[in-house]
């Protein structure tokens, strides 16, 4: 029998062997999980919000399968712990994106992407944080506070997706979802040293993340094994009557994980390896990542991408205009913030959407609402609209030569809080991971090593060819071989973990007796919530990360404090 | 560094975007903006005679609709379970003529 | 202010519409699965996508894209194969996503008409058509025997959602000014709504209520919607300017709202026609602005001044797949298009002989229409010869008593075809003149019962004996010898008397075409 201690190193192999064999139950699974999170999470602030009763619930659920010996029928995550980021709803808990304009915001209903993984038998543990609607690169602009990389914690973690890649990446989870709009989920993976998976746009419903770029945003886990992160797809994928733009996609990605390299092409981009700002310990890592890969047998083959270079600025006019537009339902009415004692609507509207919204947020919808005002639109959004052709056309020509991409992920290792605070430097963090949001292709950060000069972890980027996601898990599989599975950051490995207990709220303050999306109504909450008490912000948010125990800020007078930050 | 939009303009945007700014806001706001739409150049340069815009990214996807069946929904108490204000089972806002301002 | 046939002497009205339609004989809201009712209790039919709740997607509804491109189908419309959603965004409180979805410069319907025939008291209104003879044309207007037929251009109709609706609570009768505060109601949020723009090609109040009213009867015959003016499932705004007769250049225009009836409509647009004359002629000036008809004042007052136009950053809607109807999908809906009003016009006119003017009135109401050919049916071989009395019935009276009862439904009335068949076989046959049918008819509705039943009770049937008619007609002229003097010596309008007095001593029951007669004979 397994000491509870090993749980968080398992993944979903180990965990489902585990369980088969009557070593351990899912139960004890999720007391333990929990029970991590809460004792370190306070290092990492990677959770807002645990989620018991759900945990259990899905715990016993498991126990219950292989009581009656259907393990197999309770899919490929059963037992393994998950959480989700803060802008997938799940019914009964905080959606908050890491607002203050949603900080009270309870989900009545549940994204089809969170019931599947819990259909699939994941636990449940919480929700993560972000960057503010997923508006940064390093989970710094969070109005509840930044997350700390696990592996150095006065580096960032990265961003969006920050608080789903540090609870992977110091234990507290096995896998758990991110979403990418321009480098979201990749680039917080490789800032961890996780593998963090990008698919193909129309792989995965996004009814029920909230939107931040409809045409660009898609959803994806984080594991620190390529096997993981196939299972977890395995659950994600597929059509869902309610996305119009989610696709039939019926694969097995654990299929060809273990088919090796031989004979693939895999390109590598001149332009890329040259581009000013690749710092020589990635740029580094990526060629020697290569040559791993032409030592399995693999052909390099370079390969052009001529319009990539216009899509940064594409994105940077495609994203805020989405975003402006998605983000004008926050205005008091149905819910979020509300500022008080208003006697007019106008008023009403007007403070609660300038103090309920991050800098960074009113920026993004100010661009957008700029952009496609009229007679600026035909200068800015429509090309961008036909820049994306070009760059999409880029890639299918590139992929009529190869059957995968190697590419830098970002261009440089974790960066210190506070180090990049230009938004056009924030916004480089993205210069590799954009083009292939623009043009709807699956993209994953694998983790090969530590970088030379940093110590911290690398990732290199796999692109795959449109709905032909699987291609890059192979190859990511075979560098598996090669680096190893994604280490826990040393930091929180057994002996070493900081005793670091967070006061985390749990969703049960929310709403008590929830049952599991999936189990109860679609769409409808089966009980009346409790409205939580607003929290008081106790500190401002900029110090929030030295104190380490932030609280999520509630409706309090007078804006939180931010960390000023751009970029994704 | 050129001036695309002008402090007027901002305000305009603002109150558009129902986005209450104060004088301090507005002048940072309008730096804000004229520096990321500066850096949005390129792709006022490109050559794109001729190139059809991509609006979806999945170049194949049409016609994708549902029957015209019923689901189920809220209750009306569900509705309103984040709602800020409410009355009588709606919504409730304060005046929308009281700033003036109609549709 | 001066009258408007005075107005339009001078001035030449450019008038075009707004036509808003809710698709209520769907089941479930345009983009999500919600249920169509109207009156429900509030917010209890909402969803996370109509409710624009963060993270929600539609999911377009297949029925109304069929219904849509059925609507253009019937008004002569191109339909589109190529189209796309687009979201037009501004903050409203009934506008749960503060964008609404609708569609861009390509609709799924483009280029329609429907031809207007304006006929009666309502051709009175057009004053620039001297001069012109039957079956010539002068612009999009052709003169006919009895008025002209208007060619009326539709630009679009495209696909859309309905916004939730708002109590304004505090005002003076529910109004949004002076209202201390609103309460919303998501129910209607997300209706499938469609909206038609006509070509600014109307001319007169009377041209833009008969379009209203020929649409309407058109969207009722396709089955689209219950096209509820009352309820507001179909609601029309109008945009209106003048210009001096025989100018080439448009006037500002303003557009009007609250037109929510066929009188409405025409009485206000006539309001702001004649407001906007009386305006220019002092030498004032025509805003670009919205204003609102209020029937009870019987004027237009101003609700916003539009300075710019409105710029609702229209982008198209990466949520929603683009459309490319295929020749299938939209055969498959041409093959559901009913028999449309006009067509039902020509075959009443062809196979029952009617005149023109009698057909079109009749499919003016599909229950009229629907009555008329169920008459026709039992009338079997008598159908021609019945087809003119019994159209006549129905244009006059049984139009008559509908428009004076609000509530009345022609369907559930006492008044069945086959009493109406029977009843003008009564006419036909002599047995009782058409002024007692008139009886009959108003007997009928109140009594709920047979006409053969009514008259016989009644003992009204009609004496077209000529020998029992001409002794009382020798005894009429043998009791008033001194009027028959007068008749004689040259004071023919006597002929009415005697008539009356014929009819009086027949208990009414006389023959007046045999009375008639007789009479012409023994005083000639």
């Amino acid at each position: 029998m397994a000491g509870s201690a090993e749980f968080f190193r398992m993944g979903a192999r180990a965990l489902r062997e585990g369980l088969a064999a009557r070593e351990f139950s899912a139960h004890e699974v999720a007391a333990a999980s929990l029970a991590r999170v809460r004792a370190v999470d306070g290092s990492v602030h990677a959770f807002l919000e645990t989620t018991e009763q759900l945990a259990f619930k899905a715990a016993d659920r498991v126990d219950a399968a292989v009581a009656a010996g259907e393990l197999d029928a309770c899919g490929p995550l059963a037992g393994v712990p998950v959480a989700f980021k803060d802008n997938m709803n799940l019914v009964g808990t905080h959606t908050t994106c890491s607002s203050r304009m949603l900080a009270n915001y309870v989900s009545p209903y549940t994204a089809t992407c969170v019931s599947r993984v819990i259909e699939a038998g994941g636990i449940p543990l919480g929700k993560l944080n972000m960057d503010e609607f997923a508006f940064g690169s390093s989970t710094e602009t969070s109005a509840f506070g930044p997350t700390k990389n696990p592996w150095d914690l006065s580096r960032v973690p990265g961003g969006s997706s920050g608080g789903s890649a540090a609870a992977v990446a110091a234990g507290l989870a096995a896998v758990t979802l991110g979403s990418d709009t321009g480098g979201s989920i990749r680039q917080p993976g490789s800032f961890c040293g996780l593998v963090a998976v990008k698919p193909t746009y129309g792989v995965v419903s996004r009814y029920g993340v909230v939107a931040f770029g409809s045409s660009l945003d898609q959803v994806g886990p984080f594991a620190r094994s390529v096997e993981d992160a196939a299972y977890a797809l395995n659950a994600l994928a597929g059509r869902d009557a309610l996305d119009c733009t989610s696709q039939d996609v019926r694969c097995d990605f654990t299929e060809n994980l273990a088919q090796g390299v031989r004979g693939m092409r895999v390109g590598v981009v001149p332009a890329f390896m040259e581009a000013q700002g690749l710092a020589p310990e990635v740029k580094a890592k990526v060629e020697e990542a290569a040559e791993r890969l032409r030592g399995l047998g693999a052909e390099l083959v370079e390969v052009d991408l001529p319009n990539a270079q216009a899509a940064m600025s594409a994105y940077y006019v495609l994203g805020p205009c989405e975003a402006f537009s998605n983000l004008t339902r926050f205005d008091s009415v149905r819910y979020g913030y509300c500022d008080p004692g208003h006697a007019d609507l106008g008023g009403q509207y007007e403070a609660s959407r300038a103090k309920g919204f991050g800098p960074e947020a009113r920026r993004r919808i100010m661009l957008g609402s700029y952009l496609l005002s009229a007679g600026v639109y035909e200068t800015y959004y429509y090309p961008a609209q036909q820049v994306r052709t070009l760059i999409t056309q880029d890639y299918v020509r590139a992929f009529e030569r190869v059957d995968c991409i190697l590419a830098p992920v970002a261009p440089r290792t974790a960066f210190r809080f506070g180090e990049v605070s230009d938004p056009t430097e924030m916004y480089l963090s993205d210069m590799f991971t954009i083009s292939i949001n623009i043009a709807g292709n699956g993209g994953m950060s694998m983790p090969v090593g530590l970088g030379a000069d940093t110590n911290l972890p690398v990732g290199v980027q796999l692109i795959s060819p449109q709905f032909k996601d699987e291609n890059m898990l192979r190859v990511a599989a075979a560098l598996e071989a090669v680096y190893g599975p994604a280490p826990i950051a040393p930091l929180f490995c057994e002996g070493k973990t900081p005793e670091a207990p967070a006061a985390i709220p749990d969703a049960a303050d929310a709403v008590p007796g929830v049952d599991l999306p999936g189990l109860a109504t679609a769409g409808a909450p089966s009980a009346a919530p409790t409205k939580r008490v607003p929290h008081e912000p106790n500190s401002p948010v900029g110090c929030s990360r030295e104190s380490g125990l932030s609280e999520r800020p509630g409706a309090a007078e007078g804006a939180p404090a931010q960390v000023e930050k751009a970029g994704e | 560094m050129t001036q695309h939009l002008t402090e007027r303009d901002v305000r305009g945007i603002a109150e558009y975007t129902r986005i209450g700014l104060t004088d301090d806001e507005v002048a940072q706001m309008t730096a804000d903006l004229n520096a990321i739409v500066d850096s949005l150049k390129p792709i006022t340069e490109y050559d794109l005679e001729g190139v059809e815009p991509t609006f979806h990214p999945i170049g194949s996807l049409s016609n994708v609709m549902r029957e015209d069946a019923e689901r189920p929904g809220f209750s009306q108490e569900e509705a309103l379970e984040n709602a800020p204000r409410q009355q009588d089972g709606s919504f409730l806002i304060p005046s929308i003529l009281g700033d003036g301002g109609d549709r | 202010m001066r009258k408007l046939e005075e107005v339009l002497k001078d001035w030449e009205a450019v008038i075009g519409l707004e036509i808003h339609a809710e698709l209520t004989t769907l089941d479930t809201k345009m983009f999500c699965g919600c249920k169509l009712e109207f009156g429900a209790e509030p917010n209890t039919h909402t969803c996370p996508v109509c409710l624009g709740l963060p993270g929600a997607l539609p999911v377009p509804n297949r029925a109304a894209i069929e219904s849509i491109v059925l609507a253009g189908l019937a008004t002569n419309c191109d339909i589109e194969k190529h189209s796309m959603f687009y979201r037009k965004t501004y903050m409203y409180p009934d506008m749960s996503k503060n964008f609404q979805t609708t569609q861009g410069p390509v609709a799924f319907c483009m280029r329609g008409h429907l031809d207007l025939d304006v006929d009666g008291p309502a051709a009175k209104e057009r004053v620039d058509l001297d001069g012109l003879e039957v079956g010539e044309s002068r612009g999009n207007v052709t003169r006919t025997a009895d008025g002209y037929v208007a060619h009326v251009g539709i630009t679009r109709i495209h696909m859309e959602e309905d916004a939730g609706k708002m109590v304004h609570v505090g005002g003076g009768e529910g109004r949004i000014a002076g209202a201390t505060h609103s309460l919303v109601d998501y129910n209607r949020a997300g209706t499938p709504l469609t909206e038609l723009v006509t070509e600014p090609d109307l001319r007169t109040p009377e041209e833009a209520r008969l379009f209203m009213q020929k649409l309407r009867q058109i969207y009722l015959a396709i089955g689209i919607s219950d096209c509820s003016m009352e309820e507001g499932s179909m609601r029309c705004d109008g945009n209106v300017s003048l210009r001096r007769r025989g100018s080439k250049e448009f006037g500002v225009k303003t557009e009007l709202k609250n037109m929510n009836s066929f009188k409405n409509l025409h009485d206000g647009l006539a309001y702001e026609i004649c407001r906007q004359a009386e305006v220019l002629e002092e030498g004032g000036q025509i805003y670009q602005e919205t204003r609102h008809w209020d029937p009870s004042a019987k004027r237009t007052i101003v609700m916003r001044v539009k300075e710019t136009a409105d710029d609702y950053r229209l982008f198209p809607e990466p949520d929603l797949a683009p459309y490319n109807l295929t020749d299938e999908f939209i055969e498959g809906v041409r093959a559901k298009l009913p028999e449309l009003p006009d067509q039902k016009a020509d075959r009443f006119e062809r196979d029952f002989g009617l005149s023109a003017y009698d057909a079109r009135h009749l499919v003016e109401h599909r229950a009229t229409a629907a009555f008329f050919e169920e008459c026709m049916g039992l009338a079997g071989a008598d159908a021609a010869k019945l087809a003119k009395p019994v159209a006549n019935l129905v244009i006059n009276d049984v139009t008559a008593w509908l428009n004076a009862d609000a509530g009345a439904r022609l369907e559930e009335s006492p008044l069945t075809p086959a009493r109406a068949v029977k009843l003008m076989r009564l006419v036909a046959e002599d047995a009782i003149s058409s002024k007692q049918a008139k009886e009959v008819f108003a007997a009928v509705l109140d009594e709920d019962a047979d006409p053969a039943a009514i008259v016989e009770a009644r003992g009204m049937r009609q004496v077209s004996d000529a020998g029992a008619i001409e002794a009382v007609v020798d005894a009429v002229l043998a009791a008033n010898p001194d009027k028959v003097e007068q008749y004689r010596g040259g004071k023919t309008g006597l002929i009415g008397f005697f008539v009356g007095q014929c009819m009086k001593q027949t208990r009414g029951q006389g023959n007046p075409k045999v009375i008639n007669e007789l009479l012409a004979k023994k005083l000639g």
